[in-house]
């Protein structure tokens, strides 16, 4: 704070009075005077106004108390501190004058030293009152740009969870991220790899705002677009651990558990990185703890080489993942809700969805904290698996072709023996040879514009009564289904072939589907079929 | 895969074995034009042998038909498969081109 010199105020209707507290202070102070009230309170103000105001009791028209009244009552003049000069023997005026919100009082006739060591100490205080007071301001808005940051990224978190999830008549999956005031980087992610295979993952980043949450944003699209073409939950980890571990001045980490469900067998593939252990509830009720670690948490060791593991699931098998801010949560007396009490409630429940099954722990956990406690985020994620287990080998081929037309054979043939092994009926059997033969020829044809070779991934499965096809290509983007229809009343001068295929494949399957999956056109096609 | 061709009571008949898809189909259409060339008026494709048809396959039909109309003459089909029967329903290719249940209709109805 800059050294100025101080002014004080003298305010008495008698000059004499003004002139002798003038003499004695001036030599340290700036001083001012004023002969009455409304002198007084108009300095007091000024644009200069005084650092402390010495007020004489007695005065006409506007006594002392009405000054120090309106002053103390003004905003703007409320913080300079006023001492009073009261004659000898008028203690009941120096109380009243006191509880008006003066700061002390001197008594006539003064003493110099004691003027001079009461105005300094008022000065003193006032001073440290203003230092306090700006200090106290630059911590509001600190506080204030903190809270700004924070909120950025809760919302940068919560807009890059899902609130919609895939399903399958094989699996059943729901999860619900619940952010905590100060603390939290959690986040979860569940998504389609193909017609097949479902990825989902739960993380928990060190720190908070908005560098936790832009770390969470890149863990989160790294494992998402690695996951498009890598099969091993122990490869995709690798590769995130290695993009995060570089350039990772913050020093934050994520602890991660991702898997890959195969949705027709039931087989999950698992890595954990440091992450706590995910339970598992068997159809019998049985509860496993997978207690498998595979790595320490993710962006701490560059080029560290992650595990999996694999777990199966069977028919009415039900995972449940979740951040440490469910079994930390601590009660006012410092209680943790802790594991057990965790899997008693996961175990209990019968009959019931991923969805209430994820909102029955949220509450159970919030009932136990008491209200406004959450001290870190919530994440639940539950996974049911209504399907059967099946032989993978026989109820699934999948390959890859090149880009040439006479690639496309291969995959009729294949197919043909994979039907043949299905007692698939020929009437769907050759329904699906044409569709191959028509979408397969589409995209050789169309779909890229460059001379390269291209692989084109075919895959098609049994799944209860129905054959499901799915073709994936990494040519242009294009939707065949969307295909105006053709005129199938054209006479044969008129016609064309334009579209023809497509439009025997909409008609023909009991359901087709087309979807664009990270740099890739992905179509599906439904038949049901009754075996011969 | 392969293609058989003969001429029975004097029709040109083809007769697709196997698929009749993208790879097959240039096949067929290089055979029928060649005979068309050669004075062919009508085309009867049986279906007797073959698997399945694609829209590839259904080009066939529909450039013979093209080909044929100026000339006067026209192609038939028969004997297919479910499959290659909804297709021609499906396609409206069921409403251009007349189908038999036998070889024999489909030749007497071109005499």
């Amino acid at each position: 704070m800059v050294d100025k010199i101080q002014k004080i105020l003298v305010v008495d209707d008698e000059r004499l009075n003004i002139n002798v507290l003038v003499e004695l202070l001036k030599p340290s102070y700036k001083m001012m005077a004023a002969i009455n009230g409304q002198q007084a309170i108009k300095a007091a103000n000024s644009n200069s106004p005084p650092d402390l105001i010495l007020l004489d009791i007695m005065m006409p028209e506007m006594d002392g108390y009405e000054v120090c009244k309106q002053l103390k009552n003004d905003p703007k003049t409320k913080d300079i501190p006023i001492i009073f000069v009261t004659a000898m023997g008028q203690e009941e005026s120096e109380a009243k004058g006191l509880d008006l919100g003066a700061a002390d009082y001197l008594t006539k006739p003064i003493s110099p030293a004691i003027v001079e060591a009461r105005v300094k100490t008022q000065l003193a205080l006032k001073q440290r009152h203003e230092e306090l007071k700006s200090a106290y301001k630059i911590i509001e808005e600190q506080k204030k740009r903190m809270q700004n940051e924070l909120d950025v990224g809760r919302e940068i978190q919560l807009a890059m969870v899902p609130s919609i999830f895939p399903a399958s008549h094989m699996y059943n999956i729901y999860a619900s991220l619940e952010p905590a005031r100060e603390v939290g980087g959690d986040f979860y992610d569940v998504f389609n790899i193909d017609e097949e295979h479902v990825c989902f993952c739960v993380g928990d980043v060190s720190g908070k705002g908005v560098p936790a949450a832009l770390f969470m944003a890149m863990a989160k699209t790294l494992i998402k677009s690695r996951a498009s073409n890598d099969p091993s939950t122990a490869s995709i980890v690798t590769h995130v651990n290695d993009e995060l571990s570089q350039d990772n001045e913050g020093c934050l980490f994520v602890t991660l558990f991702v898997c890959i469900l195969n949705t027709l067998t039931g087989k999950v593939l698992t890595t954990n990185a440091g992450h706590n252990p995910p339970i598992l509830r068997r159809a019998n009720g049985v509860i496993e703890l997978l207690k498998r670690l595979d790595g320490p948490v993710v962006a701490a060791i560059e080029g560290f080489a992650y595990k999996e593991g694999f777990v199966q699931l069977n028919k009415g098998d039900s995972l449940l993942l979740f951040t440490d801010g469910v079994t930390e949560a601590d009660t006012a007396h410092g209680e943790f809700y802790g594991d057990p009490r965790l899997v008693s409630l996961f175990e209990n429940t019968e009959n019931r969805s991923p969805k209430q099954m994820v909102e029955q722990i949220l509450s159970d956990v919030h009932e136990f904290e008491g209200q406004g406690r959450q001290a870190d985020d919530i994440t639940v994620m539950v996974l049911d698996y209504l399907g059967e287990m099946q032989s993978e080998q026989d109820k699934t081929i999948s390959f890859q072709v090149t880009n040439a037309l006479n690639e496309i054979e291969k995959v009729v043939d294949l197919f043909d023996e994979f039907a043949t092994n299905n007692k698939v009926n020929q009437k769907v059997k050759s329904t699906i040879s044409m569709a191959l033969d028509d979408l397969l020829t589409n995209v050789v044809s169309y779909a890229y514009n460059d001379e390269q070779q291209h692989k084109i991934g075919v895959r098609i499965s049994v799944v209860e009564s129905s054959i499901v096809v799915v073709i994936t290509d990494d040519g242009m983007p294009f939707n065949p289904f969307q295909m105006e229809n053709p005129n199938t009343k054209a006479s044969i001068e008129e016609r064309d072939m334009g579209g023809l295929g497509i439009h025997l494949v909409k008609k023909m399957f009991d359901h087709v589907a087309y979807h664009r999956n990270i740099e890739k056109n992905v179509v599906t096609l439904v038949k049901q079929f009754t075996a011969k | 895969m392969s293609m058989e061709t003969k001429k029975e009571q004097g029709v040109f008949v083809i007769s697709p074995i196997g698929r009749l898809d993208t790879n097959t189909s240039p096949d067929a259409e290089r055979l029928i034009v060649e005979a068309i060339d050669s004075g062919e008026k009508n085309v009867v494709m049986d279906y007797t042998s073959t698997e399945y048809i694609s829209s590839a396959g259904l080009r066939v039909v529909l450039k013979t038909a093209k080909l044929l109309k100026p000339k006067g003459g026209v192609i038939v089909v028969c004997n297919g498969n479910e499959q290659i029967t909804e297709v021609f329903e499906i396609s409206g290719f069921s409403g251009m081109v007349a189908s038999f249940n036998s070889l024999e209709e489909a030749v007497s109805s071109l005499n």
